[in-house]
């Protein structure tokens, strides 16, 4: 890791919804930075407030009936608070956000090349045949084949694959310096799924982008990310490499989440670790841990003070739990040796 | 709206421990179903309530006011214009409920069977009412109420109530369809329920809010077209009052006599929104789709 | 394997759809057998006709050809109430937990459905029914029994299906992506309890879902389809192990392990699966296969054993290309 500023610093970010049965701190302060050229993942199961944070990042939040608080710098901008002229600034120059359903974010009645010039021609101020000639090459970037064609094309034409790679194709219009993607793969078949995901590895090396991969399935995150942020109850609870996550986590929610994911190499009927109960109500978290009532470990202290980030040893590694696993020493050598 | 934080990730993931418990219909609904009520009460039992006679004339008080003696005042024939309103809203609410009993009553089912069953059932009833449909209502009433005398109010029932069947058809063919593809419906199938069974226990009490909230606005819209009605001079024929022939025969008076418009209008005016409110809080109020968050 | 009889059997099944004048082969003949008391897991990608081939079998859609039996009994051909009353021995649970149930109705009355459906018992003992199966999955009927369905989050809702599909007592489910929405914690409660339940009821079940992990889990045996075809059939362990279709070995390629050290799939399937309404010649996942041939274009590859249980219907079977090589 560089010494460099980072690009994006998120500090204390809270964002709270104000609905009629009272506030639902949706992300309950989350601090963390990403430097340039580094992907993070962040993982969490509905409701944990992985969407919320990344569109609160985005400064996509409706005015009305949300609070966002906190600090969030891209680049030394300033995004809470910041007005909608502002960040359209950023949109899309600086930042762009790939969302879960590309059907739902293209606009069904236009062909897909006029929402990518669009883009081009409103930000880069690019002329009409100046723009289409980079849609095409953005499309044929993304790997649809045959993007003459396809750039006279409307969004229902394309199967959910070559749709999602027509939205990478929008955000990457202006060469973002950070890619926000929410569940870029979820609801595509695996073999599309890999397509994408190596398609965004080797977009970003090549464009020098930094990422924020949002997904709840740990094999997107577990070979595509430097680093990995685990988050339960609208609060970061685990973050470290991708390897310290994986191989040296003291989150119990941790454990439990990789315990409970049925994996390909283990034998068929191998019992599942399941977690028993479910994620709690945002409207009435307690004042301790939140994963305490679902945790084997949690103790009197864990439902009634709630555990703060603390570092594990390495800087990049941090935790909040007040009876944390200990640190496996074995797992920490092989997962070393398999680094190179 | 309440499911702003819904749609912006926030989960519900623990809706066990809430108790059940809607969204508030609100004082403003009630108030409007007691007005309704009254407006219903008023127009059962007119003739039993302590009110003047809505014919009789009354040449020493022509053209009065609101007073004590004459609450809303009286028209230029001295006749009491509260208890033409009270009368009148016999005419209004029995013609809004008779047309939509009719309406209902034969457009609900068939639009329900329809989209059940599908297939060439289907096709040949929807196919015919969407050519009713193409063909402007209000001017086929209007047609058939000029040519068909002497009117009675029987055949205005009749006549809107067969001109709203195939609107009821549609809200509630629909209303069946994107019911009829839940997952459920095919469980109870999969289950052994017989066709029977799965119309009146599963499909049924998921379309009665919207059927009753169409209801409503379609009462609503019945009274109104009504009213229209009697301006045109096709619905009950004076003296018999109701509302809409009252604001009619106010129209020539408006300089003399500014309360025999503004009551009339203001019956017919509360009366409509208040179903309209009703419809509508119903509506959201039983939509189990729209999360209370 | 050892002498095992066939609950299920389905011979050369097929489902039409039409669509715009055009005939859609979603499932274009399967055969294949369900074993008493194992789970059969049925993956491929989506449109590949396997939630098809799930409601083909309960008759919810209409199977063009083929024949099903089920138990020695014709489902295929069946009618009306014979039909209905077949269908209590199989019973199916369905992908969006919170659409099959009934949102107006409370949690008793949708488990004790199928028991009102055939008056099979009423008053205490049908209360006795009910809440003891919402006991064994997980519900306390005390607390939760006279809750509308609408109050549950997914994985209760999936439960509370669980326990109407087993109150005529089935022989067989047929679950149709029954975890693929439900959070992975939430995902391994229910995949657990399935587990349980079917130990407790002697079930046996058709485990149709995508994803490749969950499916090796649950089931002993599994089935690949591309396409409205079978490509590949075998116990769970060898065919993850030893993949002999090119398209199993594909699919187990690109399916992501929970494991910053598992290799990445670099040699990952490239295009996407032609349309169903116009299929490939002969092999239809030849357009894709790095291996095909002239051979794989001219002629439809026919299942084969060449192992006790597992089946390829390939011209080229990766194992056998490897022995002999």
């Amino acid at each position: 890791m560089s010494d460099n500023a980072p690009l994006l610093s998120v500090k204390n970010l809270a964002t709270t919804f104000e609905t009629a049965r009272g506030e639902v701190p949706a992300v309950g302060g989350v601090t963390f930075d990403l430097l340039a050229d580094e992907t993070i993942g962040i993982v969490g199961e509905s409701g944990s407030g992985k969407t919320v944070l990344a569109r609160s990042i985005m400064g996509l939040q409706p005015r009305t009936n949300v609070r966002v608080e906190g600090s969030v710098q891209l680049d030394g901008t300033e995004i809470v608070g910041a007005s909608e002229a502002e960040l359209r600034k950023i949109w899309a120059v600086d930042v762009a956000m790939i969302f879960q359903d590309p059907m739902t974010s293209l606009n069904p009645l236009i062909r897909i090349g006029k929402q990518i010039d669009e883009t081009l021609r409103l930000r880069l101020g690019l002329n009409k045949s100046d723009a289409k000639k980079r849609a095409i090459e953005l499309l044929d970037l993304v790997g649809i084949p045959s993007a003459n064609e396809r750039y006279m094309a409307y969004p229902a034409q394309l199967s959910g694959g070559m749709r999602q790679r027509v939205v990478i194709a929008i955000a990457l219009a202006c060469s973002p310096k950070l890619l926000l993607a929410d569940e870029p793969t979820t609801g595509l078949d695996v073999t599309i799924q890999a397509q994408i995901l190596n398609l965004l590895d080797q977009l970003k090396s090549d464009l020098h982008m930094s990422m924020v991969l949002v997904t709840h399935d740990l094999g997107v995150v577990a070979t595509r990310t430097d680093r990995i942020i685990v988050m339960y109850a609208g609060r970061i609870v685990e973050t470290g490499t991708t390897k310290e996550v994986f191989a040296q986590h003291r989150m119990p929610y941790t454990e439990a989440l990789l315990a409970s994911t049925p994996k390909v190499s283990d034998a068929s009927h191998t019992r599942l670790n399941a977690i028993p109960g479910r994620p709690p109500d945002l409207l009435k978290l307690a004042k301790g841990c939140s994963f305490a009532p679902r945790c084997q470990y949690a103790t009197e202290r864990c439902h009634n003070e709630r555990p703060e980030l603390e570092s594990s040893g390495s800087p990049s590694h941090l935790f909040a739990c007040w009876n944390p696993l200990p640190l496996p020493t074995n797992r920490t050598a092989s997962s070393a040796g398999s680094e190179a | 709206m309440t499911n702003l934080a819904n749609d912006f990730g926030v989960a519900e993931p623990e809706l066990l421990d809430r108790p059940e418990k809607r969204g508030r219909l609100g004082i403003l609904f009630w108030v409007c179903v007691a007005w309704l009520g009254i407006n219903i009460f008023g127009a059962i039992f007119a003739n039993v309530l302590p009110l003047p006679n809505p014919l009789a004339n009354n040449y020493s008080a022509i053209n009065f006011g609101p007073s004590l003696h004459h609450l809303l005042g009286t028209d230029e024939l001295g006749r009491d214009i509260f208890s033409r309103i009270v009368y009148g809203s016999r005419i209004s609410v029995s013609v809004g409920f008779g047309a939509m009993l009719i309406g209902f009553g034969v457009g609900a089912p068939l639009g329900m069977l329809a989209a059940y069953r599908r297939g060439l059932f289907d096709q040949i009833v929807t196919t015919l009412m969407y050519v009713f449909l193409a063909f402007p209502a209000i001017i086929a009433v209007i047609a058939v109420l000029s040519f068909w005398t002497p009117r009675s109010l029987l055949k205005i029932i009749l006549v809107i109530g067969i001109a709203s069947i195939p609107l009821v058809y549609r809200v509630i063919r629909a209303a069946t369809l994107s019911m009829g593809s839940r997952d459920f419906v095919i469980a109870a199938k999969v289950q052994g329920a017989t066709d029977r069974r799965i119309i009146f226990r599963e499909l049924l009490p998921n379309i009665a809010p919207v059927g009753i909230s169409f209801l409503l606005i379609g009462i609503a819209t019945v009274v109104t077209l009504e009213g229209a009605l009697a301006f045109l001079g096709l619905s009950i024929n004076p003296p018999q009052p109701s509302w809409g022939n009252m604001i009619n025969e106010s129209r020539t008076l408006l300089s003399q006599n500014i309360w025999i418009a503004i009551f009339p209008a203001l019956a017919l005016c509360l009366f409509l929104l208040s179903l309209n409110y009703i419809g509508d809080r119903l509506r959201s109020y039983f939509d189990v789709s729209e999360v209370k968050l | 394997m050892p002498d095992r009889t066939k609950l299920l059997e389905i011979q050369n099944l097929h489902v039409n759809f039409k669509k715009g004048g055009q005939t859609v082969s979603a499932v274009a003949g399967i055969t294949f057998d369900v074993y008493e008391g194992e789970t059969l897991g049925l993956v491929g990608e989506s449109g590949c006709g396997k939630s098809t081939t799930g409601r083909a079998l309960m008759r919810i859609v209409e199977p063009t050809s083929g024949s099903i039996t089920l138990g020695g009994e014709n489902l295929s051909t069946m009618k009306g109430r014979a039909l209905r009353k077949a269908r209590t021995k199989m019973q199916m649970i369905f992908q969006d937990p919170i659409s099959s149930l009934n949102p107006r109705r409370r949690v008793r009355d949708i488990v004790a459905e199928p028991i009102d459906c055939w008056q099979s018992s009423k008053g205490e003992e049908r209360t006795k029914i009910v809440d003891d199966l919402l006991h064994k999955v997980g519900i306390d009927p005390q607390v939760y029994g006279n809750r509308f369905a609408r109050q549950f989050s997914g994985g209760q809702c999936q439960r509370i299906s669980i326990a109407r599909s087993l109150a005529m007592r089935p022989k067989m489910l047929i679950c149709d992506e029954m975890v693929s929405a439900l959070d992975v914690s939430i995902q391994a409660q229910i995949l657990n309890l399935l587990e349980d339940l079917k130990a407790e009821y002697g079930l046996t079940l058709l485990f149709i879902a995508h994803d490749l992990a969950v499916v090796k889990n649950i089931s002993d045996r599994v089935a690949v389809m591309y396409l409205g075809k079978l490509c590949e059939i075998g116990p769970a362990d060898l065919l993850y192990a030893e993949p002999a279709h090119p398209y199993t070995k594909f699919l187990l390629g690109a399916a992501l392990a929970a494991d910053p050290n598992a290799a990445r799939p670099d040699d990952i399937l490239g295009g996407e699966p032609p349309s169903p309404l116009n299929p490939p010649s002969g092999c239809r996942f030849r357009t894709r296969c790095p291996n095909a041939t002239e051979k794989c274009a001219n002629e439809e590859p026919q299942m084969q054993t060449f192992s006790p249980g597992h089946a390829v219907a390939c011209h080229y079977p990766l194992v056998i290309h490897s022995k002999s090589a």
